[in-house]
């Protein structure tokens, strides 16, 4: 806000004592009648996304346990055989440290394109939402937040399955569900960007086939970034889930280097910042219009 | 007379090449009904999203907006503080049943636990849906669902309530229905802003309407009162052209206004005498001669051609 707005407010907030009594009531009187503080108008959006998709949790939850046992399965068990060793460390341990964010990535970039389009062109929830006393700023940045608390809870059932089965050390995968909630705002931010400019729900396709999902494969989760020829080394370097990756796994392979570690975190902070400003700023556009 | 709670000044809003709303003026005073008639694409959406800062208006120098005092570009939320708001379209969580709905909304204006639950105990009660409390969304009817839009809308006893063609599509009765309830929420001190093209809704509810067409206000008042000052108060349908020979010689009187409307001609005249007189000369299942109503001025001023939108 800027602070000639600040002191018109101010002065109307003074200028309230000359108003009849009736209409002073009706401005400030009971105590809902000052709009609600932001940090009401941002958990108010996050936990209707909250209530709305807990309404069907078995469904909604249940896959992102399936996914990682039948990848680990599929390529740790049966491709592991023939690897021995990846970076120093068992396959399957290269492999589980890195699955850890994966699924926060998916799960933050379905909800902030494909789920973000359907509630703003389809089921107009965002129209709805508007009405109360929520900005279009709050509303994004509630977005922002949800999907990272999904990328938070989505992490959790592969933890469970990676130390249950005793792959990584119980301990450690304990700090993954950070480093997915971290991954979730990252993904909404850069997916919401995405979808400020698609007209067409059908275009999503081309932002998952053509970077999610080689995303996936070039960002070292199924094979270390540095082995890849070095002209695409730099591009791996810049893709934004090579950093939650390296950062889950340091952590998790007890290899942290600070410097690296601190990086990443910066990486992700500038990245998560600038898609997210970008996003708001383009998608107010069609909010507010 | 108190002092308005709604004030525009020249207001506009451009779409790409699209002028929406073109140097609009209004006032509305406390308790009352406002309604905006037009045919689509006249403006009126957009005019009701200016007011609760969901467009913003063009920027223009001169343009004030006020709304309890507050400026809807700068201080949406304090508006929608005290404002209800009723879209054109329903945006229910089809996911939650009627009351997990209310209760969701009533987070965003921090109404929560008992409060909360006497609040939409109350207001479905008041909008006579109270039975269908557990039910899901999917299972309501039309009807339901817009007044379940407008049960949300109250959640926190807004002064003002917003309604961007509240009854479009309904049944008559649920029409009824909503109308006793924005009457008796007016009585309450509520203030209305409307939006229709039910002639029919705007005559019943509105203490003042505006009419609209391409943005333009070309009608401001009372309805009743511009049915007086602006239109004839008679009007004889002659639903078929081709009888309309058998009138010709009334022609030169000159006391009525012939207006053409595609297969139909209507006469407009103060004079019923005059009116019955050339009824007489026409078979039983010819014409109709009846009252003026809205429609009738609002076909007057807007024209009864088709615009690109409709």
């Amino acid at each position: 806000m800027s602070s000639s707005r600040k002191s018109t407010t101010r002065q109307a907030h003074r200028s309230q004592k000359n108003l009849p009594s009736a209409e002073r009531e009706l401005r400030s009187g009971s105590k809902h009648r000052t709009h609600p503080p932001l940090w009401n108008r941002i958990f108010s959006v996050w936990y209707r996304h909250v209530r709305v998709y807990s309404k069907n949790l078995i469904s909604n939850g249940f896959p992102p346990f399936l996914e990682p046992l039948i990848f680990l399965a599929g390529i740790g068990l049966g491709l592991g055989n023939y690897i021995e060793q990846m970076k120093g460390f068992p396959y399957l341990q290269f492999l589980s440290s890195g699955l850890l964010v994966s699924t926060a990535m998916f799960t933050a970039a379905f909800e902030c394109s494909f789920g973000t389009f359907i509630r703003l062109e389809f089921d107009k929830v965002y129209d709805g939402m508007l009405s109360a006393p929520i900005t279009a700023n709050n509303l994004l940045i509630g977005e922002m937040l949800w999907a990272g608390t999904k990328g938070f809870f989505f992490t959790i059932p592969v933890m469970i399955v990676v130390s249950s089965f005793r792959i990584l050390p119980v301990g450690r995968v304990m700090l993954a569900p950070v480093v997915g909630f971290l991954t979730g705002t990252m993904f909404a931010a850069f997916s919401l960007f995405v979808t400020s400019f698609v007209k067409t729900i059908n275009h999503f396709n081309f932002y998952f086939t053509g970077f999610i999902s080689p995303m996936f494969f070039f960002s070292g989760i199924v094979f270390p970034v540095d082995n890849l020829p070095s002209f695409i080394r730099p591009l791996a370097e810049l893709l934004p889930l090579t950093h939650p990756v390296r950062i889950s796994r340091s952590v998790c392979l007890n290899t942290v280097s600070l410097p690296l570690f601190f990086t990443d975190l910066l990486y992700i902070a500038v990245f998560t910042f600038f898609f997210g400003l970008f996003a708001v700023k383009r998608l107010k556009r069609r909010l507010i219009n | 007379m108190s002092e308005a709670i709604i004030r525009a000044k020249n207001v506009n809003k451009t779409y790409g090449r699209v002028k929406a709303v073109k140097n609009l003026n209004f006032e509305v005073p406390p308790a009352t009904c406002f309604g905006f008639l037009g045919p689509n694409g006249a403006g009126k959406t957009t005019v009701m999203k200016i007011l609760y800062g969901k467009a913003n208006p063009d920027r223009t120098h001169d343009t004030e907006i006020s709304v309890f005092g507050y400026d809807p570009r700068y201080e949406e939320l304090q508006i929608k503080t005290l404002s209800g708001v009723v879209p054109q379209e329903d945006n229910l969580d089809s996911e939650l049943n009627v009351i997990q709905n209310l209760k969701i909304f009533g987070r965003f204006y921090q109404i929560t636990g008992k409060t909360a639950q006497q609040r939409i105990d109350y207001l479905l009660n008041f909008m006579e849906l109270s039975e269908k409390k557990k039910a899901k969304i999917r299972e309501l009817s039309g009807g339901m669902k817009r007044r379940l839009i407008i049960a949300r809308a109250l959640l926190n006893n807004p002064r003002l309530l917003i309604l961007d063609e509240p009854t479009t599509g309904l049944d008559p009765q649920v029409r009824q229905l909503i109308w006793d309830k924005l009457r008796n929420l007016k009585k309450e001190g509520v203030s209305i802003l409307l939006t229709t093209h039910y002639m029919e809704e705007a005559f019943q509810l509105s203490d003042s309407i505006i009419i609209m067409h391409k943005g333009e206000k070309i009608l401001e008042g009372n309805p009743r009162e511009l049915l007086k000052r602006h239109i004839e108060p008679h009007v004889l349908e002659v639903i078929d052209k081709t009888s309309v020979e058998k009138l010709e010689r009334f022609a030169p009187d000159g006391n009525f206004r012939k207006e053409e409307s595609r297969e139909r001609i209507l006469y407009y005249s103060r004079s019923v005498s005059l009116l019955q007189k050339m009824a007489e000369e026409l078979a039983a299942g010819e014409y109709y001669l009846r009252q003026v109503n809205l429609e009738d001025l609002f076909l007057k001023a807007t024209g009864r051609e088709l615009n690109e939108l409709q």
